[in-house]
C-alpha cells in the first residue's frame, strides 16, 4: 500500500477504477442531456448514445418546451428560485443568529446542547407525520397554491443545516477579535455583524448553498400544498407522464432544468459541505 | 451584566420559536388526529388506538414496511461499502491526497444534489424496456431476453436500487473521505515499520478509527432511506402492484389520496418511532461531540 513507485500496475488500476467511477458518476446527466437533442422519432425508433455519429442533435425539444409552451416551465423555474431562494434567506438568517447564540452564550434551563440536538432532530423527522397537518394549516388560512406555503416550509425543514454549521464555525473563531471590540464599546450585536460575521462568510455560503439546493429539490410538500400558480419545477416533471406514456423528450429537458441548478451550485462550494451534511459529526 | 446576559435570547429565539411553531403544531395536530377515525372534509370519531390496531392487521402496511426495511438493508450497505472503497483508493497512500482530488470530489457532488424526483424520472427512461439505455447496451451485445425492469418485482426494486445507490454513494465517500484525511500521518508511518500488508493496516489501524465515521454515515443513511418516497413515486409508482411502494409512499396515498387522515396519522407516528430508535445511538453519540 505505501507507494514507493510512482507507477505500478496497482496504481493504474486505481486510476481504472476511479475514472469507472466517475464515468458511473456522469452518465446519467450525459444520457439526459443527448435525450434532450434527440428528435422523438429518434428516441421511439433507434436508441443511441453518441450525437452525430448516431443521430443529429435537434434543437426541437428546447424549442418545443420553452419557446412554444414556454410559459409554464418558465413560470415554474420562476416559483423554484423566488421559494428556494426565500427559504434559504430565511433559514440562513434564523439559522445564522441561532447559531451563533449557541456556539457563544451558554443557556442553562434548556443546556446548550439539547438546543442544538433539537434543531438536528428536525432532520430526522419523517416528512410524511407533518404533511397532512400542514395542508390543513395552509387550507385554513388560504396559502394553499402560494410561494409562502413552500417557504415557510422549506425554511423550517433546512435550518438544521444552517443553525449546525454556523454553530461549529463560530465556535472555531477565536473570541479574543469579538473581545477587543467590545473594549471599543462596540454591542454583542455589532461585533456578531461586524466581526464574526465576515470571517465567517464561507461557512455562510455553504449554509445558503444547501438550504437553496434541499428547498429547491423538495417535492413532497411542494406536491401537496401547490396545483397551479406556485407549481415549482419538481412538480411540474410530474405533470409530463401523460396518457400517451412517458415522453423522454419532454422528460429530458424538464429534468435538466430542475437538476441542473443546484448540481452546479453546489460544485462552487466544497468545504464545510461533509461537515453541514453530517451536522458537524464529521470534519472535513 | 444583565443586559447582556439577556440579549442572548435574541439570537436563538427567532429560529427556536420558528421552527418550534412549525413543527410542534403539525405534530401535535397529526397525533390528535391519530385517535381519530377522521376523513379530510368529514366528520372525525375518537377510536382510541383503533387505527394503530388497523395497521398491524393491514397486509398493505406489512408489505411496505418489509420493501422500506429491504430499501434500507440493500441500499446503506451497498453505499456505505462503495463508499468506502472509492474513499481508501482516492486517499491512497492514507496520507498524501492523490492528485486532483479536488476535482474529482467535485464530480462526484454532483449526484447528491440532483433532485430525487427528477432522478426517478431518469431512471424511467434510463431504464425502460425497449428504448432505456441499460436495455439498448444489453440487446446491443447480442442478448435477446431484456430483462422487463418494470414488470418484474425484483428487478423494478433492483432498478429502484440502483438509482438510489448511484445518488448516495457520493455522500458515503466524500464523508469517508474527510474522516480518513483527519486521521494523523504519524500513526501510517509507524506502522509502516511494523506491517507491510495494507489489508493489516487496514483491518487494524484504519477501520477502527474510522468507525465512528462509518456509523454516522450508517445511521444517517439509514435514516434517509426510510424516508424513501420520490424515486419510486416517478420511477414505477410503486408497481408493479405494490413491489416498490415504499412506507411514507403508502402514507401519502392513504392521507392525500384516499383523505384517510386519521389512518395516515397513525402509520406517519409509527414510522416516527423506528426513526427515533434508530437514531438514539447517534444523538448519545453527537451529545459528546457537542459539549
Amino acid at each position: 500500500m505505501i507507494a514507493k513507485k510512482k507507477w505500478s500496475v496497482g496504481t493504474a488500476v486505481i486510476w481504472i477504477i476511479i475514472v469507472g467511477a466517475i464515468c458511473w458518476a456522469l452518465f446519467p446527466f450525459y444520457w439526459a442531456i443527448i435525450t434532450s437533442f434527440k428528435s422523438p422519432g429518434v428516441i421511439l425508433t433507434k436508441p443511441s448514445f453518441i450525437p452525430w455519429l448516431q443521430f443529429k442533435p435537434t434543437l426541437f425539444n428546447w424549442h418545443n418546451e420553452y419557446i412554444s409552451r414556454g410559459r409554464e416551465i418558465t413560470l415554474a423555474l420562476l416559483n423554484s428560485l423566488i421559494i428556494a431562494g426565500g427559504a434559504s434567506l430565511v433559514a440562513v438568517s434564523l439559522g445564522t443568529m441561532a447559531g451563533y447564540g449557541l456556539a457563544r452564550f451558554r443557556f442553562h434551563r434548556w443546556k446548550n446542547k439539547d438546543m442544538t440536538l433539537w434543531f438536528l432532530s428536525q432532520r430526522f423527522l419523517p416528512p410524511m407525520a407533518t404533511a397532512i397537518p400542514f395542508f390543513l394549516f395552509m387550507k385554513t388560512f388560504h396559502l394553499l397554491d402560494t410561494r409562502w406555503a413552500l417557504i415557510m416550509t422549506n425554511a423550517t425543514f433546512t435550518m438544521p443545516f444552517a443553525v449546525l454549521i454556523m454553530r461549529d464555525v463560530f465556535k472555531e473563531l477565536p473570541l479574543e477579535l469579538e473581545e477587543s471590540a467590545w473594549v471599543d464599546g462596540a454591542s454583542r450585536f455589532t461585533s456578531f455583524l461586524r466581526i464574526a460575521l465576515p470571517l465567517a462568510a464561507p461557512a455562510l455560503a455553504v449554509s445558503a448553498v444547501l438550504c437553496f439546493a434541499f428547498s429547491w429539490n423538495e417535492f413532497l410538500f411542494a406536491l401537496i400544498l401547490t396545483y397551479k400558480k406556485a407549481q415549482p419545477v419538481t412538480v411540474i416533471i410530474a405533470g409530463v407522464e401523460h396518457t400517451q406514456g412517458v415522453q423522454f423528450w419532454f422528460v429530458a429537458t424538464r429534468l435538466l432544468a430542475a437538476i441542473l441548478p443546484p448540481a452546479i451550485l453546489v460544485l462552487t462550494v466544497q468545504r464545510y459541505i461533509v461537515r453541514g451534511l453530517t451536522f458537524g459529526a464529521v470534519k472535513g | 451584566m444583565k443586559k447582556k446576559e439577556r440579549i442572548k435570547f435574541l439570537f436563538v429565539g427567532p429560529g427556536v420559536l420558528w421552527v418550534l411553531a412549525f413543527t410542534i403544531f403539525p405534530l401535535l395536530f397529526s397525533l390528535r388526529l391519530s385517535f381519530f377515525h377522521s376523513r379530510l372534509g368529514g366528520p372525525q370519531k375518537f377510536i382510541w388506538l383503533g387505527n394503530f390496531g388497523r395497521a398491524f392487521a393491514d397486509y398493505r402496511f406489512w408489505s411496505v414496511l418489509w420493501v422500506t426495511i429491504f430499501f434500507v438493508i440493500v441500499d446503506v450497505a451497498l453505499t456505505v461499502l462503495i463508499g468506502l472503497v472509492l474513499a481508501l483508493l482516492v486517499s491512497r497512500p492514507l496520507r498524501k491526497p492523490l492528485k486532483g482530488q479536488r476535482v474529482i470530489r467535485a464530480f462526484f457532488t454532483m449526484p447528491l444534489f440532483t433532485a430525487p424526483i427528477a432522478l426517478g424520472y431518469l431512471g424511467l427512461t434510463i431504464f425502460h424496456e425497449e428504448i432505456g439505455a441499460i436495455n439498448t447496451v444489453i440487446k446491443a451485445l447480442g442478448f435477446i431476453n431484456l430483462p422487463a425492469w418494470f414488470s418484474d418485482p425484483w428487478l423494478a426494486r433492483f432498478a429502484i436500487s440502483i438509482v438510489d445507490v448511484w445518488q448516495w454513494t457520493p455522500f458515503c465517500f466524500l464523508v469517508i473521505l474527510a474522516g480518513l484525511q483527519s486521521l494523523p500521518d504519524e500513526i501510517y508511518e509507524s506502522a509502516a515499520l511494523d506491517t507491510s500488508s495494507g489489508w493489516d493496516v487496514f483491518r487494524h489501524l484504519t477501520l477502527p478509527l474510522i468507525g465512528p465515521v462509518l456509523f454516522t454515515v450508517t445511521i444517517l443513511r439509514m435514516v434517509e432511506t426510510f424516508k424513501l418516497l420520490e424515486i419510486p413515486f416517478s420511477m414505477t409508482s410503486g408497481g408493479p402492484g405494490m413491489a416498490t411502494q415504499t412506507y411514507s409512499y403508502y402514507i401519502y396515498l392513504t392521507g392525500l389520496r384516499n383523505f384517510n387522515a386519521g389512518y395516515a396519522s397513525a402509520l406517519a407516528y409509527i414510522l416516527l418511532a423506528i426513526m427515533l430508535i434508530i437514531s438514539i445511538f447517534f444523538f448519545k453519540r453527537l451529545r459528546q461531540i457537542y459539549e
